[in-house]
């Protein structure tokens, strides 16, 4: 009888030591999980900075651009504007040169 | 305690050990994935700070280099439309020969420059001078000995003696108008050319022309 009581304690603390060790694996297992999903995260968020450069430089090569834009079209008219007013008083102009260049002024 | 009280209590314990195993690990595998999270989220807002600080720069960049741009392009045209006014004056000159101008005929203006150059030669001196007057091919016919008489007289009238008189053996200049008076030995010259007084008074002249070219007209 006690034979047998000694046995089933045995056999049960075979079991418990068993049980253990498949904690210990399966605890392993959930930290290399943790790890792998960690690196994902990072391998995603490498990604995500790429796509991001990309949008944020689309974002303002636009704005520039359209800055850009209204400048050199407001730069033209004033431009075309200074030439028209250069043309009504070209002859106005002109006497001014010759008044000095011929010492009458 | 008997043999079944202990087996149980074995298979209590074991199972307790192994909750702890599992609940401990799982709490880590937490931790270290907030932490992650944290991480990447940092440095996703710091990535997307200094991407938006790098593009702003560059379009900053890009817009200074435009309005520099945008004034050269008004520059330009200024110059273009000074440079089209001094040819344009030169084109003039032409027919101011031929018709004279606000009322002063060619002949009378050549007289004005060479009265200018030879009061600036003898100005302050007090000792006679016989100055030479050179001009053009096209100019000569303006200019005679009557006219150099007549200025040499006008000028004389003051403290100094002149006598000017057209320059020898043909000497003319290459030059679209105007004159050049020097001393007879020719060591003091005024170059009274339209070209040189052009040249001379260039930025006062460019200063004038922008003032009446580019007025708004009334």
């Amino acid at each position: 009888m006690a034979v047998e009581a000694l046995k089933l304690i045995r056999e049960e603390e075979e079991a418990g030591r068993k049980l253990i060790e498949e904690a210990k694996e399966s605890a392993a297992k959930i930290v290399k999980d943790a790890e792998d999903e960690i690196k994902g995260l990072k391998e995603k968020a490498r990604e995500d900075e790429k796509r991001l450069a990309v949008q944020i430089s689309d974002k303002y090569t636009k704005e520039g651009e359209e800055e850009k834009k209204a400048i050199m079209k407001n730069a033209e008219a004033e431009a075309k504007n200074l030439k028209t007013r250069a043309e009504l008083n070209l002859d106005s102009a002109v006497n001014v040169v010759l008044e000095k260049i011929l010492g009458l002024r | 305690m008997g043999a079944t009280e202990i087996v149980e209590k074995i298979k209590n314990e074991a199972n307790a050990e192994c909750d702890e195993i599992i609940s401990e690990a799982k709490e880590n595998a937490k931790k270290q994935l907030e932490v992650a999270r944290e991480e990447v989220e940092l440095q996703k807002k710091n990535f997307v700070e200094a991407e938006e600080r790098k593009e702003i720069e560059e379009k900053e960049r890009i817009v200074r280099a435009t309005r520099l741009n945008a004034r050269k392009l008004g520059w330009d045209t200024e110059e273009e439309m000074i440079g089209k006014v001094l040819d344009e004056s030169m084109k003039r000159l032409k027919e101011v020969k031929r018709e004279s101008f606000k009322g002063n005929s060619y002949s009378n203006i050549l007289a004005g420059l060479i009265k200018d150059a030879a009061l600036s030669m003898v100005e302050g001196s007090s000792a006679s001078s016989e100055l030479e007057v050179i001009l053009s091919e096209e100019d000569a016919s303006y200019v005679d000995k009557s006219m150099l008489k007549g200025l040499s007289d006008e000028i004389s009238a003051g403290s100094v003696n002149v006598r000017l008189s057209l320059s020898g053996e043909g000497e003319r200049i290459k030059s679209a108008g105007g004159v050049i008076v020097r001393t007879k030995d020719g060591k003091i010259e005024v170059n009274n050319t339209f070209e040189q007084r052009m040249i001379r008074f260039s930025t006062s002249l460019k200063e004038d022309v922008v003032k009446v070219l580019f007025k708004d007209k009334e």
